[in-house]
């Protein structure tokens, strides 16, 4: 593992985040807890990784709004809400919003803990692909106008003979493009060409979407 | 006949003749005089005894009106010596005959609490002194009853206080339909707690719940340390004082509750009132925190005890902070401001809990302390109809006040300042 990752816990009973430091800590995660959501604002830099452990109702910004918070900013911490008296529309909105699990208190420690290393893990996963994404844009970048019109139509099924005749040019021609976008792209097969234009065209379709 | 020719003898006789006349005239005179003294004292005599039937006609009808006087009226020395009683008195110490009574102690009958009091109005009245005096008695047959006594001083021609004069009522009923009232209305008020604590009761689990749950994380991190080997001793013990303390809070937050619902009032005594409003805002603290609402407490330094029911008391604070809390639910969070003030004005505790509502309308206002009359989609209406009771039950008044800048209402309530003998007694 490259970097390791944090538990961000956020919650306004210092009972209750002291306690769960000591409980993750006994697990050995590293952990950083806060009194409030701007308190985790003010100290997060948006892209340590980790997850986020948050009550729902704390004084102040609630839960909610700094999930919102983190949705806007684009930062892919995964969140798991734990409440003191939660009731279904308030889950309703936090899944919404993105939380990845709605925890009644008191919890088993165990079931937090496993939704924890889950989050750890899609938080892994959020990254790698993000990272992943950033790399076939950027070889995107790399195709000239024309190939990526001929990419277009060659990603949509059409034969080079077809192409040839839609763009005005001579097959030949197109066989260059083609091969050009196939060596730019880093793909050997057409199958593998027309997977990195789906990842481009829906960027989180193999994770949990944020964006519902 | 032979007269004598003793011309001196004529003088003689003549002046005998003069003098015996005189004598005659002046025992006429003498006589005259004696029956005029005679009839002079006949008509004083008649006249002391029509004064003596007069006066003993109004003395007896003085004796009517006392004997016949339905509350009792007794003479009383200034060591308890009962003197004169009437048969009204001797009918409420359910005495057989006045032998029973007269003769012995007031104190053989005033029940023992309250003897103390009694000499020190006996003390009073024979410094010159009237005085008033509510207090229980034992009856010769052990009945208690409850008397009210207005006491004044019996003073002789040289103005000394001679005896106590005393004319007592029976108020057994009175007492006891107050009795009745109080117990209604603590009843009520005791109502109305279970169903703030009903109302409130999703709140106060969740306050129940953190101690909860710090207390399965510190053991569970515990357990996990232990199973593994790394926890070290220190560590170890600090967690466990944690679970410790986080129990004891816990088991605060149930004593506070069921101290709260409980049915028996709080003894009626002297009471520290800042005490009183943190407890208060202890319970309303869930509903603050739920509802996000800035809280600013005011606490007067040096604040003076006040005397009551500390529940009670407490039962008015939470009311006010709750209907402070609900009319700031249409106002965005950032601008809902609780203040909760004490002071003093007029030797008067005062409390005050002041929202940045919406406020109510004057006419509003004026109802809000009607029962049954709720501006509220939920309640009953009866919340400020008991705290009005309940203060003014403690000699206090409660009113509602619009905010000077026009957002929002203030709740004054006052409360009696402890004197300083309450304070050590």
């Amino acid at each position: 593992m490259a970097e390791q990752q944090t538990v961000f816990v956020v919650d306004d009973d210092q009972a209750v985040r002291e306690s769960l430091h000591w409980l993750l800590e006994s697990v050995g995660h590293r952990v950083c807890s806060y009194a409030s959501a701007h308190e985790f604002l003010n100290a997060y830099d948006g892209t340590s990784p980790g997850c986020l452990v948050l009550d729902v109702r704390i004084p102040g910004m609630s839960g909610l709004e700094l999930q919102n918070h983190l949705l806007e900013r684009d930062w892919c911490l995964p969140v798991i809400i734990v409440t003191g008296h939660g009731d279904v529309p308030m889950a309703v909105r936090a899944m919404k919003a993105g939380a990845i699990d709605f925890l009644q208190k008191p919890y088993n420690d165990q079931t937090l803990l496993d939704r924890i290393q889950l989050a750890l893990e899609l938080c892994r996963q959020r990254r790698h692909s993000h990272q992943e994404l950033t790399r076939i844009q950027a070889n995107y970048r790399q195709l000239t106008p024309r190939e990526r019109e001929v990419a277009a139509h060659v990603v949509a099924g059409k034969a080079n003979k077809v192409i040839a005749i839609k763009l005005g040019l001579s097959p030949k021609t197109i066989e260059v493009h083609r091969a050009n976008v196939m060596f730019k792209m880093h793909v050997n097969s057409l199958p593998e060409l027309v997977q990195l234009w789906m990842r481009m065209e829906t960027p989180a379709a193999n994770e949990v979407s944020p964006a519902s | 006949m032979d007269y004598p020719a003793n011309p001196f003898a004529w003088v003689l006789l003549s002046a005998v003749l003069i003098l015996m006349a005189g004598l005659v005239l002046h025992v006429t005179r003498l006589n005259l005089r004696l029956r005029h003294s005679k009839q002079v004292l006949e008509n004083e005599i008649n006249e002391r005894r029509r004064a003596e039937e007069k006066l003993a006609e109004n003395e007896n009808r003085l004796r009517q009106i006392i004997a016949s006087e339905p509350e009792c009226v007794k003479l009383q020395t200034l060591d308890g010596i009962l003197l004169e009683m009437n048969p009204a008195g001797l009918a409420l110490l359910e005495a057989s005959q006045p032998g029973d009574i007269i003769g012995t102690s007031v104190y053989d009958m005033v029940a023992p609490e309250f003897c103390d009091e009694y000499r020190t109005l006996t003390e009073r009245v024979f410094a010159g002194e009237s005085g008033v005096m509510e207090f229980q008695i034992v009856s010769l047959k052990g009945r208690r009853c409850w008397m009210e006594t207005h006491a004044v001083p019996l003073r002789d021609g040289r103005d000394n206080v001679i005896a106590l004069l005393g004319i007592t009522r029976d108020i057994t009923a009175r007492k006891h339909a107050e009795d009745e009232v109080r117990l209604h209305y603590r009843e009520l008020a005791h109502a109305a707690r279970v169903n703030t604590m009903g109302e409130m009761a999703s709140g106060l689990a969740h306050e129940l719940n953190q101690p909860l749950a710090a207390i399965a994380n510190y053991s569970r991190g515990c357990l996990r340390r232990i199973r593994s080997g790394a926890g070290a001793a220190e560590d170890m013990t600090q967690a466990i004082e944690q679970v410790c303390l986080q129990a004891e809070r816990a088991g605060g937050i149930i004593s506070s509750l069921r101290r709260f619902v409980n049915k028996e009032d709080s003894p009626h005594r002297v009471q520290d009132l800042h005490a009183i409003v943190r407890e208060a805002m202890l319970i309303a603290g869930p509903e603050v925190k739920l509802h996000q609402v800035n809280v600013r407490l005011n606490l007067a330094p040096g604040m003076p005890h006040v005397l009551g029911h500390a529940i009670q008391i407490e039962q008015v604070v939470i009311n006010l902070v709750r209907n402070a809390i609900e009319a700031m639910g249409d106002v965005p969070p950032e601008r809902r401001y609780l203040t909760l003030r004490t002071y003093v004005a007029e030797e008067k505790a005062v409390v005050e809990v002041r929202d940045t509502g919406s406020g109510l309308a004057r006419e509003m206002q004026s109802r809000i302390f009607e029962p049954f009359f709720t501006t509220k989609s939920v309640g009953m209406g009866m919340g400020l109809p008991i705290c009005r009771s309940i203060v003014e039950a403690h000699g206090g008044a409660l009113i509602s006040l619009s905010n000077p800048n026009g957002d929002g209402l203030t709740f004054r309530f006052t409360l009696c300042r402890a004197t300083a003998e309450e304070i050590d007694g």
